[in-house]
Protein backbone atom coordinates (compact mmCIF):
# COMPACT_ATOMS: atom_id res chain seq x y z
CA UNK A 1 0.00 0.00 0.00
CA UNK A 2 1.28 3.52 -0.70
CA UNK A 3 2.37 5.83 2.06
CA UNK A 4 -0.88 7.77 2.18
CA UNK A 5 -2.41 9.49 5.19
CA UNK A 6 -3.65 6.92 7.72
CA UNK A 7 -7.34 6.57 8.24
CA UNK A 8 -8.54 9.59 10.14
CA UNK A 9 -11.82 11.37 10.51
CA UNK A 10 -12.22 14.76 8.84
CA UNK A 11 -13.84 17.60 10.74
CA UNK A 12 -15.42 20.44 8.77
CA UNK A 13 -16.78 23.32 10.86
CA UNK A 14 -19.07 25.93 9.36
CA UNK A 15 -17.23 28.59 11.39
CA UNK A 16 -20.19 30.92 10.79
CA UNK A 17 -18.72 34.23 11.85
CA UNK A 18 -22.06 36.02 12.07
CA UNK A 19 -23.51 33.98 14.94
CA UNK A 20 -22.33 32.75 18.34
CA UNK A 21 -23.16 29.17 17.39
CA UNK A 22 -20.61 29.51 14.59
CA UNK A 23 -18.00 30.35 17.20
CA UNK A 24 -19.12 27.21 19.06
CA UNK A 25 -18.43 25.11 15.96
CA UNK A 26 -14.90 26.50 15.67
CA UNK A 27 -14.02 26.00 19.31
CA UNK A 28 -15.64 22.56 19.49
CA UNK A 29 -13.79 21.41 16.37
CA UNK A 30 -10.53 22.74 17.79
CA UNK A 31 -11.15 20.95 21.07
CA UNK A 32 -11.56 17.65 19.24
CA UNK A 33 -8.57 18.28 16.96
CA UNK A 34 -6.20 19.46 19.67
CA UNK A 35 -7.35 17.83 22.90
CA UNK A 36 -9.86 15.03 22.57
CA UNK A 37 -8.80 13.15 19.41
CA UNK A 38 -5.59 14.81 18.13
CA UNK A 39 -4.21 11.68 16.47
CA UNK A 40 -7.42 10.56 14.85
CA UNK A 41 -8.70 13.75 13.25
CA UNK A 42 -7.82 16.26 10.56
CA UNK A 43 -9.57 19.38 9.35
CA UNK A 44 -9.91 21.48 6.25
CA UNK A 45 -11.31 24.96 5.71
CA UNK A 46 -14.75 24.76 4.13
CA UNK A 47 -13.98 27.41 1.44
CA UNK A 48 -11.15 25.27 0.09
CA UNK A 49 -13.71 23.02 -1.55
CA UNK A 50 -14.17 25.88 -3.99
CA UNK A 51 -11.04 27.99 -3.60
CA UNK A 52 -8.65 25.05 -3.46
CA UNK A 53 -7.71 22.28 -5.88
CA UNK A 54 -8.85 18.77 -6.71
CA UNK A 55 -6.94 17.41 -3.73
CA UNK A 56 -8.97 19.61 -1.40
CA UNK A 57 -12.21 18.58 -3.05
CA UNK A 58 -11.29 14.92 -2.53
CA UNK A 59 -11.23 15.48 1.25
CA UNK A 60 -14.63 14.01 2.16
CA UNK A 61 -14.13 11.04 -0.15
CA UNK A 62 -10.77 10.28 1.38
CA UNK A 63 -11.75 10.79 5.00
CA UNK A 64 -15.10 9.95 6.57
CA UNK A 65 -16.11 13.48 7.53
CA UNK A 66 -18.16 15.03 10.32
CA UNK A 67 -19.81 18.34 9.45
CA UNK A 68 -20.21 20.67 12.43
CA UNK A 69 -22.80 23.37 11.78
CA UNK A 70 -24.00 26.25 13.89
CA UNK A 71 -27.56 26.44 12.60
CA UNK A 72 -30.20 24.69 10.54
CA UNK A 73 -28.85 26.22 7.34
CA UNK A 74 -26.13 23.54 7.62
CA UNK A 75 -23.63 25.27 5.34
CA UNK A 76 -20.83 22.86 6.24
CA UNK A 77 -22.84 19.69 5.64
CA UNK A 78 -24.48 20.89 2.46
CA UNK A 79 -21.40 22.46 0.91
CA UNK A 80 -19.28 19.43 1.80
CA UNK A 81 -21.77 17.15 0.09
CA UNK A 82 -22.08 19.49 -2.89
CA UNK A 83 -18.38 19.95 -3.56
CA UNK A 84 -16.51 17.06 -1.92
CA UNK A 85 -18.52 14.09 -0.71
CA UNK A 86 -21.41 13.23 1.55
CA UNK A 87 -20.43 13.75 5.19
CA UNK A 88 -20.45 10.55 7.20
CA UNK A 89 -22.12 12.38 10.07
CA UNK A 90 -23.51 15.78 10.81
CA UNK A 91 -24.06 17.74 14.01
CA UNK A 92 -25.89 21.04 14.46
CA UNK A 93 -25.12 23.18 17.50
CA UNK A 94 -28.63 24.60 17.82
CA UNK A 95 -29.98 21.03 18.00
CA UNK A 96 -27.50 20.07 20.71
CA UNK A 97 -28.31 23.23 22.67
CA UNK A 98 -32.03 22.46 22.50
CA UNK A 99 -31.66 18.75 23.31
CA UNK A 100 -29.39 19.33 26.31
CA UNK A 101 -31.38 22.27 27.66
CA UNK A 102 -28.45 24.63 27.40
CA UNK A 103 -29.37 28.30 27.82
CA UNK A 104 -29.15 30.96 25.12
CA UNK A 105 -25.73 30.99 23.49
CA UNK A 106 -24.26 34.46 23.02
CA UNK A 107 -20.97 36.22 22.31
CA UNK A 108 -19.36 36.17 18.89
CA UNK A 109 -15.89 36.87 20.25
CA UNK A 110 -16.24 35.75 23.85
CA UNK A 111 -18.83 33.07 24.45
CA UNK A 112 -21.03 33.28 27.51
CA UNK A 113 -21.30 30.39 29.95
CA UNK A 114 -23.97 28.65 27.88
CA UNK A 115 -21.72 28.99 24.87
CA UNK A 116 -18.84 27.37 26.72
CA UNK A 117 -21.14 24.53 27.73
CA UNK A 118 -22.27 24.16 24.14
CA UNK A 119 -18.62 23.88 23.07
CA UNK A 120 -18.02 21.08 25.59
CA UNK A 121 -21.18 19.20 24.62
CA UNK A 122 -20.60 19.57 20.90
CA UNK A 123 -16.97 18.51 21.19
CA UNK A 124 -17.92 15.45 23.23
CA UNK A 125 -20.56 14.49 20.66
CA UNK A 126 -18.08 14.87 17.80
CA UNK A 127 -15.44 12.84 19.68
CA UNK A 128 -17.95 10.02 20.17
CA UNK A 129 -18.74 10.11 16.48
CA UNK A 130 -15.03 9.96 15.65
CA UNK A 131 -14.70 6.75 17.66
CA UNK A 132 -17.73 5.24 15.98
CA UNK A 133 -16.57 6.15 12.49
CA UNK A 134 -13.08 4.78 13.06
CA UNK A 135 -14.58 1.40 13.88
CA UNK A 136 -16.19 1.19 10.45
CA UNK A 137 -14.60 0.22 7.18
CA UNK A 138 -14.30 3.22 4.88
CA UNK A 139 -13.88 2.95 1.11
CA UNK A 140 -11.72 5.74 -0.23
CA UNK A 141 -12.63 4.67 -3.73
CA UNK A 142 -16.36 5.03 -3.18
CA UNK A 143 -16.29 7.66 -0.46
CA UNK A 144 -18.63 5.71 1.79
CA UNK A 145 -18.71 2.97 4.40
CA UNK A 146 -18.61 -0.60 3.18
CA UNK A 147 -21.06 -1.88 5.79
CA UNK A 148 -24.62 -2.26 4.67
CA UNK A 149 -26.12 -0.07 7.40
CA UNK A 150 -26.89 3.51 6.41
CA UNK A 151 -24.42 6.23 7.25
CA UNK A 152 -25.16 7.96 10.54
CA UNK A 153 -26.87 11.29 10.34
CA UNK A 154 -28.65 13.37 12.97
CA UNK A 155 -30.20 10.31 14.65
CA UNK A 156 -26.76 9.29 15.87
CA UNK A 157 -26.24 12.71 17.34
CA UNK A 158 -29.53 12.59 19.17
CA UNK A 159 -28.30 9.44 20.94
CA UNK A 160 -25.79 10.53 22.26
CA UNK A 161 -2.52 20.18 18.11
CA UNK A 162 -5.06 20.59 15.24
CA UNK A 163 -4.19 18.73 12.09
CA UNK A 164 -4.93 21.29 9.44
CA UNK A 165 -5.18 20.01 5.88
CA UNK A 166 -5.15 23.51 4.36
CA UNK A 167 -2.83 23.61 1.39
CA UNK A 168 -1.88 19.97 1.61
CA UNK A 169 -5.00 18.31 0.31
CA UNK A 170 -5.17 14.76 -0.89
CA UNK A 171 -2.48 13.89 -3.46
CA UNK A 172 -4.07 13.76 -6.90
CA UNK A 173 -2.94 13.85 -10.52
CA UNK A 174 -4.94 14.67 -13.62
CA UNK A 175 -4.41 12.49 -16.69
CA UNK A 176 -6.01 12.16 -20.12
CA UNK A 177 -8.00 8.98 -20.72
CA UNK A 178 -9.63 8.71 -24.13
CA UNK A 179 -9.34 12.47 -24.51
CA UNK A 180 -11.10 13.10 -21.21
CA UNK A 181 -9.42 14.67 -18.20
CA UNK A 182 -9.55 12.32 -15.23
CA UNK A 183 -8.30 13.19 -11.75
CA UNK A 184 -6.81 10.21 -9.99
CA UNK A 185 -6.59 10.24 -6.21
CA UNK A 186 -3.28 8.99 -4.77
CA UNK A 187 -1.48 8.58 -8.10
CA UNK A 188 1.56 10.77 -7.19
CA UNK A 189 2.56 8.73 -4.10
CA UNK A 190 1.85 5.49 -5.97
CA UNK A 191 4.24 6.47 -8.74
CA UNK A 192 6.86 7.49 -6.20
CA UNK A 193 6.45 4.28 -4.26
CA UNK A 194 6.74 2.08 -7.34
CA UNK A 195 9.90 3.88 -8.38
CA UNK A 196 11.31 3.58 -4.88
CA UNK A 197 10.64 -0.15 -5.03
CA UNK A 198 12.75 -0.31 -8.18
CA UNK A 199 9.93 -1.36 -10.48
CA UNK A 200 10.82 -0.85 -14.14
CA UNK A 201 8.23 0.47 -16.59
CA UNK A 202 6.58 -2.57 -18.15
CA UNK A 203 3.10 -3.96 -18.90
CA UNK A 204 3.30 -5.96 -15.64
CA UNK A 205 4.14 -2.85 -13.62
CA UNK A 206 1.31 -0.95 -15.30
CA UNK A 207 -1.11 -3.71 -14.33
CA UNK A 208 0.10 -3.55 -10.72
CA UNK A 209 -0.24 0.20 -10.77
CA UNK A 210 -3.79 -0.08 -12.09
CA UNK A 211 -4.68 -2.45 -9.25
CA UNK A 212 -3.42 0.10 -6.73
CA UNK A 213 -5.13 3.01 -8.46
CA UNK A 214 -8.43 1.11 -8.31
CA UNK A 215 -8.22 1.07 -4.52
CA UNK A 216 -8.71 4.82 -4.47
CA UNK A 217 -10.54 5.53 -7.70
CA UNK A 218 -13.57 4.33 -9.58
CA UNK A 219 -12.21 2.77 -12.78
CA UNK A 220 -14.96 1.49 -15.10
CA UNK A 221 -14.40 -2.14 -16.09
CA UNK A 222 -14.74 -1.33 -19.78
CA UNK A 223 -12.03 1.32 -19.51
CA UNK A 224 -9.38 -0.69 -17.66
CA UNK A 225 -7.15 -1.21 -20.68
CA UNK A 226 -7.18 2.51 -21.49
CA UNK A 227 -6.38 3.37 -17.88
CA UNK A 228 -3.56 0.86 -17.82
CA UNK A 229 -2.10 2.32 -21.00
CA UNK A 230 -2.22 5.83 -19.54
CA UNK A 231 -0.67 4.65 -16.28
CA UNK A 232 2.13 2.97 -18.22
CA UNK A 233 2.85 6.26 -19.98
CA UNK A 234 2.68 8.28 -16.76
CA UNK A 235 4.98 5.89 -14.95
CA UNK A 236 7.51 5.87 -17.78
CA UNK A 237 7.44 9.67 -17.78
CA UNK A 238 7.78 9.76 -14.00
CA UNK A 239 10.76 7.44 -14.05
CA UNK A 240 12.37 9.47 -16.82
CA UNK A 241 11.82 12.82 -15.16
CA UNK A 242 11.58 11.74 -11.55
CA UNK A 243 8.77 14.18 -11.00
CA UNK A 244 5.04 13.58 -10.83
CA UNK A 245 3.25 16.15 -12.98
CA UNK B 1 -25.03 55.54 1.54
CA UNK B 2 -27.45 52.69 2.20
CA UNK B 3 -25.39 49.52 1.95
CA UNK B 4 -22.73 48.77 4.50
CA UNK B 5 -19.25 47.89 3.38
CA UNK B 6 -18.86 44.12 3.46
CA UNK B 7 -16.06 42.56 5.50
CA UNK B 8 -15.23 38.93 4.72
CA UNK B 9 -12.62 37.35 7.01
CA UNK B 10 -10.90 34.00 6.66
CA UNK B 11 -12.80 31.15 8.35
CA UNK B 12 -9.75 29.01 9.06
CA UNK B 13 -9.52 27.22 12.38
CA UNK B 14 -6.09 25.66 12.07
CA UNK B 15 -3.78 28.66 12.21
CA UNK B 16 -3.26 31.78 14.33
CA UNK B 17 -3.61 34.16 11.40
CA UNK B 18 -7.15 32.93 10.74
CA UNK B 19 -8.11 33.92 14.26
CA UNK B 20 -6.39 37.29 13.83
CA UNK B 21 -8.41 37.92 10.66
CA UNK B 22 -11.68 37.17 12.44
CA UNK B 23 -10.83 39.17 15.53
CA UNK B 24 -9.99 42.17 13.37
CA UNK B 25 -13.26 41.83 11.44
CA UNK B 26 -15.24 41.63 14.67
CA UNK B 27 -13.52 44.71 16.03
CA UNK B 28 -14.44 46.67 12.90
CA UNK B 29 -18.11 45.70 12.84
CA UNK B 30 -18.67 45.80 16.61
CA UNK B 31 -16.50 48.68 17.78
CA UNK B 32 -14.80 50.75 15.10
CA UNK B 33 -17.37 51.05 12.30
CA UNK B 34 -20.59 49.30 13.39
CA UNK B 35 -22.77 51.65 11.35
CA UNK B 36 -20.88 51.41 8.09
CA UNK B 37 -19.51 47.86 7.94
CA UNK B 38 -21.08 44.41 8.06
CA UNK B 39 -19.64 40.92 8.22
CA UNK B 40 -20.52 38.27 5.65
CA UNK B 41 -19.58 34.71 6.65
CA UNK B 42 -17.51 32.76 4.19
CA UNK B 43 -19.46 29.54 4.73
CA UNK B 44 -22.61 31.15 3.33
CA UNK B 45 -20.73 32.28 0.24
CA UNK B 46 -19.44 28.74 -0.23
CA UNK B 47 -22.99 27.44 -0.08
CA UNK B 48 -24.15 30.19 -2.43
CA UNK B 49 -26.68 31.43 0.10
CA UNK B 50 -28.86 34.08 -1.51
CA UNK B 51 -28.60 36.82 1.12
CA UNK B 52 -24.83 36.50 1.38
CA UNK B 53 -24.42 36.71 -2.39
CA UNK B 54 -26.74 39.69 -2.52
CA UNK B 55 -24.71 41.45 0.17
CA UNK B 56 -21.42 41.10 -1.70
CA UNK B 57 -23.09 42.03 -4.97
CA UNK B 58 -24.54 45.20 -3.50
CA UNK B 59 -21.50 46.62 -1.80
CA UNK B 60 -17.72 46.71 -2.17
CA UNK B 61 -15.99 44.08 -0.06
CA UNK B 62 -12.89 44.10 2.08
CA UNK B 63 -11.44 40.63 2.42
CA UNK B 64 -9.04 39.48 5.13
CA UNK B 65 -7.11 36.31 4.38
CA UNK B 66 -5.22 34.27 6.92
CA UNK B 67 -2.98 32.43 4.48
CA UNK B 68 -1.78 32.47 0.91
CA UNK B 69 -4.69 30.34 -0.27
CA UNK B 70 -6.77 33.53 -0.01
CA UNK B 71 -10.13 31.78 0.35
CA UNK B 72 -11.97 34.97 1.33
CA UNK B 73 -10.77 36.88 -1.70
CA UNK B 74 -11.42 34.01 -4.08
CA UNK B 75 -14.91 33.36 -2.72
CA UNK B 76 -15.98 37.00 -3.03
CA UNK B 77 -14.76 36.97 -6.61
CA UNK B 78 -16.58 33.68 -7.25
CA UNK B 79 -19.73 35.21 -5.79
CA UNK B 80 -19.64 38.13 -8.20
CA UNK B 81 -18.51 40.70 -5.66
CA UNK B 82 -16.18 43.66 -6.09
CA UNK B 83 -13.10 43.57 -3.91
CA UNK B 84 -12.13 47.02 -2.78
CA UNK B 85 -9.16 45.86 -0.76
CA UNK B 86 -7.76 42.45 0.02
CA UNK B 87 -5.79 42.23 3.24
CA UNK B 88 -3.40 39.41 4.08
CA UNK B 89 -2.66 39.02 7.78
CA UNK B 90 0.94 38.12 6.95
CA UNK B 91 1.46 41.50 5.29
CA UNK B 92 0.09 43.29 8.33
CA UNK B 93 2.38 41.20 10.51
CA UNK B 94 5.34 42.29 8.37
CA UNK B 95 4.42 45.87 9.13
CA UNK B 96 4.18 45.06 12.83
CA UNK B 97 7.03 42.64 13.38
CA UNK B 98 7.39 43.43 17.05
CA UNK B 99 4.07 41.66 17.66
CA UNK B 100 4.28 37.90 18.08
CA UNK B 101 0.81 36.43 17.57
CA UNK B 102 0.11 33.03 19.08
CA UNK B 103 -2.95 30.95 19.87
CA UNK B 104 -5.94 29.84 17.86
CA UNK B 105 -8.86 29.41 20.24
CA UNK B 106 -7.60 32.41 22.18
CA UNK B 107 -5.06 34.92 20.94
CA UNK B 108 -2.19 36.05 23.11
CA UNK B 109 -1.52 39.73 23.72
CA UNK B 110 0.57 40.02 20.55
CA UNK B 111 -2.20 38.44 18.51
CA UNK B 112 -4.78 40.81 19.90
CA UNK B 113 -2.56 43.79 19.18
CA UNK B 114 -1.99 42.57 15.64
CA UNK B 115 -5.74 42.14 15.18
CA UNK B 116 -6.24 45.67 16.45
CA UNK B 117 -3.65 47.06 14.05
CA UNK B 118 -5.34 45.21 11.20
CA UNK B 119 -8.76 46.44 12.30
CA UNK B 120 -7.54 50.03 12.21
CA UNK B 121 -6.31 49.53 8.64
CA UNK B 122 -9.61 47.98 7.63
CA UNK B 123 -11.57 50.79 9.26
CA UNK B 124 -9.51 53.33 7.33
CA UNK B 125 -10.44 51.59 4.09
CA UNK B 126 -14.11 51.57 5.12
CA UNK B 127 -13.91 55.33 5.63
CA UNK B 128 -12.21 55.87 2.32
CA UNK B 129 -14.75 53.72 0.50
CA UNK B 130 -17.63 55.57 2.07
CA UNK B 131 -16.12 58.82 0.89
CA UNK B 132 -15.68 57.45 -2.61
CA UNK B 133 -19.13 55.96 -2.78
CA UNK B 134 -20.78 59.13 -1.48
CA UNK B 135 -19.04 61.50 -3.89
CA UNK B 136 -19.08 59.04 -6.75
CA UNK B 137 -15.98 60.71 -8.15
CA UNK B 138 -13.99 57.55 -8.55
CA UNK B 139 -15.22 54.16 -9.62
CA UNK B 140 -13.99 51.23 -7.59
CA UNK B 141 -11.82 48.80 -9.40
CA UNK B 142 -11.70 45.10 -8.65
CA UNK B 143 -8.80 44.16 -6.37
CA UNK B 144 -7.38 47.66 -6.58
CA UNK B 145 -5.69 48.88 -3.42
CA UNK B 146 -7.24 51.98 -1.96
CA UNK B 147 -3.99 53.40 -0.70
Amino acid sequence: MPNLPQKKVGIVACSGEEMAEGTVTRLAALKVLEELRPNETVTICLPLFLAGGEGDRAFARFYPTIAVDGCALRCAARATEQYSGKPAASVVVTDIVAERGIGPVAGLRRLNEAGQQAVAETAATVADLVDTLLDKKWSRREGRFLESEPVMQEEAVAKSAASCACGSGIPVQTVQVNGQQVTLIALPPLLAQFKQMGKRPSPETAAELLAQVKIYNDVPDAMESQYQEVLAQEYALFCAEGVAA
Amino acid sequence: MNEKIVIVPCSGIGKTYGTVSREAAYEVIEELRPESAQLVPLSMLVLGEENARAAVAASPAITIDGCKLACATKMVQESGGTIAQDFAVLDVFRRNRKLKPQGIAELNEGGQQLAHALAEEVAAVVDKLNGKVETGDEKLRSSAPCF
